[in-house]
């Protein structure tokens, strides 16, 4: 996620003068003046790493979130509304997520282990508490599956349900959940223990909630039935069951969910080592086709570097991401690379609703100044350009990129036309672990069209309060890396602060869509328009590179950020 | 002598909690707030209530101070807001792995420091001792984490020139491998050394210097000693003391490098653990570290105060 880590510029050696007199000094000052220089270095130093690291682990907040609840779907929704539509065997799903799973590795070796070098580690391990996108990454579908699951292209596959049905009015989904599938403690897992699931999250508001707010009613028919009936039409539902709301846990145990897991995955949890690495091995017991590998390590490693050395020497087997400026420096002989697809955007946020951002000519001209390619490029050249708020992953999504062409004459006709012929000035707050980048090559392309950028680099938190929570903010930068959420665009009250009345109402009629082709032209049209206001500017589909040993396959190609299946993952024999 | 050790220990235990004092201050002038980054983004302020409740983050600030300060008089640095998990546990454990590169560090940097300031004292007068003087003004200028990078580039598997010395991480099964974990410490440990040897490198030599002009040595040497015997048997140990407190302050520095040069050999370790923790704004974690951390360095100084009232009979007289 982040390109670069930012290194703490201070090493805290003391001034050697300074810390030379003290103790020579023969009065009984001296030992006071020791501990008083002790504290100041300390504290002092503990306050530069504050400044100089902005915590890794925020990242995961952005990936996370930043999404409002309201998302839309899409082909999954083709039927719903009309037909009542029943979908594939089981036995497709555990294989469907990963690409490679396809074709039989011929030889694989079972008892290996695997090491994925990963760059952001969980804050904690309760999938009900702990929001962050890296724990759904190493857990979802790992250790704790749902009914159904996201498969690689975003549409849901049969995962503990085998099949289901929607009914005419699509306010009833009538889920079944076979004999056999199990808990990794032995428990039978039945309907009883999903429709527990389920509410407990929905009473307690656990993570997820948002995404089954529709949900009127959870109940378990039979041990084989389960029946979720729906306040109002909700194309979603599939999706949020796939995610984090819809993870099953057992109702019959009383573990302890920040330092341990009991799911119904193909892996069970084993070790978690903070600051290091996560370890999960393989479920013997597992209902479903059984994992490929023994066991897999998510090691955590957070400078980009050191995680380019573990590659070469061997010490871990995936590198995912890879920061796409080091792809040039791997050393292993054999070493695959590929890209893989994400929804990440790349916002260069307006503060819509104040000065000077509110006018229309300022966001086009700031639009017209920025000159993407040679973003793209900045940032190591594996970034697609992005024209819209949609990404190419998701429904809705059309190129957009010439809407606004690097036009620095027009940008400055239109700076002017605003009032500011003389230059303008502007702040953008940015949370530090982008690293400077960005900042650098926006200050300098939007100086050229008489725009001169203030960067604040601040640390995440501080920018969930000022910028996310209090809009206290002109110009921001953050990657948006949920899918599918568009919804940001038609909610005023988001801190993009952008009110338009027209895409909120094509966007109320996109998620209650009849079908999936009507669906995504109702979200182009909107986004759309957003993008020819210059509700923003996004600057690139941020895609990362990943870095795999000769002999594994298996490893998934999309979204890894948040949905690692690890299942499908093959080490050949040797 | 047990009324200077009295009033020394009283000093550190003022010095304890007036630390407490500032690292809870400074860490409260900080925007954001541990329910937030637990609660994620789509948090509703419900729930971010909720779990500030249950942690007690909703109590005003004397309280929170009041209690976690009751805490450390019992020898309790409180839970993990994020994990709940001890923090005593979590601190013995990453001190597993950074108390030894904190001690390998001042190996390194005591076997660079004081043989070569000696050597640059003695023969100061010399090409070689004026180069040497040189190369450590230079070295002592570096940053740790440059000279990290330095000795990856050179050393490190997977990245150097000679790929000797693994360059990242620490064994998943810790010191049950004793050559891996050793070995995983060693370029870190010599990028701190290096650093903070260059500065003890210049106090031996300047406190050698100094002791070149003083009475007892030339009067060894008009007894017959060369000047540079004279330097080394009568003025070295006249140096001794002033040496050992700058070791002792430099204790302070290299526990600062060692926690930065952890993040650059990603070890999981107290100084991973720290930025980590920061970022999660896991305060109570962050302040009972921090705290450990000073206790540690006000500890050093109180130690090595002690031992040079034992090794120099002047300050032991002055003091009676």
């Amino acid at each position: 996620m982040s390109d670069t880590t930012p290194p703490p510029d201070k090493d805290g050696s003391v001034d050697p003068t300074l810390a030379g007199r003290a103790p020579k000094a023969k009065s009984k000052t001296g030992p006071i003046i020791a501990v008083v220089v002790a504290v100041v270095v300390v504290a002092a130093a503990a306050f530069g790493i504050y400044k100089a690291v902005g915590g890794k682990k925020d990242d995961a907040n952005i990936t996370s979130g930043l999404s409002a609840s309201a998302t839309s779907d899409t082909a999954t929704t083709t039927d719903t509304v009309t037909t009542t539509e029943t979908t594939a065997a089981a036995d497709e799903a555990t294989d469907a997520e990963t690409v490679e799973a396809a074709g039989p590795v011929s030889g694989t070796d079972d008892a290996a282990t695997v090491v994925i070098g990963l760059s952001l580690e969980p804050t904690n391990l309760d999938v009900r508490n702990a929001a962050d996108a890296a724990l759904t990454q190493a857990f979802l579908d790992n250790v704790y599956e749902g009914l159904v699951s996201r498969g690689a292209d975003g549409n849901p596959v049969p995962k503990l349900a085998s099949e289901w049905t929607i009914s005419d009015d699509a306010l009833t989904y009538t889920f079944t959940i076979p004999d056999g599938r199990a808990f990794s403690n032995g428990d039978a897992l039945t309907a009883d223990d999903v429709a527990w699931s389920l509410n407990d999250v929905i009473d307690n508001g656990y993570v997820g909630a948002d995404t089954l707010a529709k949900v009127a009613s959870v109940e378990a028919a039979d041990a084989n039935t389960l029946v979720i009936t729906l306040s109002e039409p909700y194309p979603d539902l599939l999706w949020a069951l796939g995610g984090r709301g819809g993870l099953v846990l057992d109702q019959d145990a009383t573990n302890d969910l920040s330092s341990s897991a009991i799911g119904s995955g193909p892996f069970l949890f084993q070790e978690w080592k903070q600051g290091d690495s996560i370890t999960l091995v393989r479920n013997d017991n597992y209902w479903g086709t059984p994992a490929g590998v023994q066991s897999v390590v998510l090691r955590y490693i957070t400078d980009s570097n050191a995680q380019l050395n573990a590659f070469n020497a061997g010490d871990v087997d995936v590198l995912a991401p890879i920061s796409n400026d080091l792809v040039s420096q791997i050393a292993v002989d054999g070493a695959e690379t590929f890209v893989a697809e994400a929804s990440d955007k790349f916002v260069l946020a307006f503060n819509n609703a104040a000065e000077p951002l509110n006018q229309l000519e300022v966001r086009q001209a700031i639009r017209y100044a920025i000159d993407h390619p040679a973003v793209v490029t900045a940032r190591g050249g594996v970034d697609r350009e992005l024209g819209g708020p949609i990404a190419p992953t998701d429904p809705g999504y059309e190129d957009l990129t010439s809407l606004y062409p690097h036009d620095v004459d027009k940008a400055k006709e239109l700076l002017a036309a605003a009032g500011y012929a003389d230059g303008l000035e502007l702040t953008l707050t940015i949370p530090s672990f982008y690293g400077n980048v960005l900042p650098d090559v926006l200050t300098s392309q939007l100086a050229e069209a008489g725009i001169t950028l203030t960067v604040e680099s601040v640390e995440f938190a501080a920018w969930l309060e000022d910028v996310y929570t209090n809009h206290d903010y002109q110009l921001s930068i953050v990657d948006h890396a949920e899918a599918r959420d568009f919804g940001n665009w038609a909610n005023p009250d988001y801190y993009f602060g952008y009110d338009n009345a027209e895409v909120q109402s094509l966007y109320a009629q996109a998620i209650v869509a009849a079908s999936a082709e009507e669906e995504a032209e109702l979200l182009a049209q909107a986004a759309r328009i957003v993008s020819e206001e210059a509700a923003a500017d996004w600057l690139v589909n941020f895609r990362q590179s990943i870095a795999v040993w000769p002999g594994i396959s298996g490893f998934p190609q999309s979204q890894i950020n948040s949905y690692l299946p690890l299942a499908g993952l093959a080490v050949a024999a040797q | 002598m047990t009324q200077y050790v009295l009033r020394r220990v009283a000093l550190f235990v003022l010095g304890l909690v007036l630390t407490s004092a500032l690292v809870f201050a400074l860490l409260r002038v900080l925007p954001g707030d541990a329910a937030q980054v637990m609660g994620g983004v789509k948090a509703t302020p419900e729930r971010l209530d909720q779990i500030r409740a249950a942690y007690g983050l909703d109590r005003s600030l004397p309280a929170q101070y009041g209690s976690w300060l009751a805490g450390l008089l019992h020898g309790d640095l409180g839970q993990s807001l994020i994990t709940g998990v001890p923090i005593k546990d979590e601190i013995t454990q990453k001190f597993a792995l950074t108390l030894p590169l904190a001690g390998l560090s001042l190996l390194f940097s005591l076997l660079i420091g004081v043989p070569l300031g000696i050597a640059s004292a003695v023969y100061y007068d010399t090409k070689l001792g004026g180069f040497a003087s040189a190369v450590a003004q230079g070295l002592a200028a570096i940053p740790i984490v440059w000279a990290g990078l330095l000795l990856i580039i050179l050393l490190g598997k997977g990245a150097g020139l000679l790929e000797l010395l693994p360059s990242q991480g620490f064994p998943r099964t810790g010191w049950s491998e004793p050559g891996r974990a050793f070995a995983s410490l060693i370029l870190p440990a010599l990028a701190v050394g290096i650093v903070e040897g260059a500065v003890i490198l210049r106090f031996v030599r300047s406190a050698l210097l100094e002791a070149r002009g003083q009475d007892h040595v030339r009067t060894a040497a008009a007894l017959g000693l060369t000047r540079r015997q004279a330097l080394i048997r009568r003025g070295l140990p006249g140096a001794g003391p002033a040496i050992l407190s700058v070791v002792a302050l430099q204790a302070a520095s290299l526990i600062v490098g060692v926690v930065v040069v952890e993040a650059l050999f990603a070890l999981p370790g107290m100084g991973s653990m720290l930025v980590t923790d920061v970022g999660n704004r896991d305060l109570i974690k962050v302040q009972s570290t921090v705290l450990v951390l000073v206790g540690l360095v006000l500890l050093i100084g109180l130690l090595v105060d002690i031992a040079s009232r034992l090794i120099d009979p002047r300050q032991r007289r002055a003091g009676e």
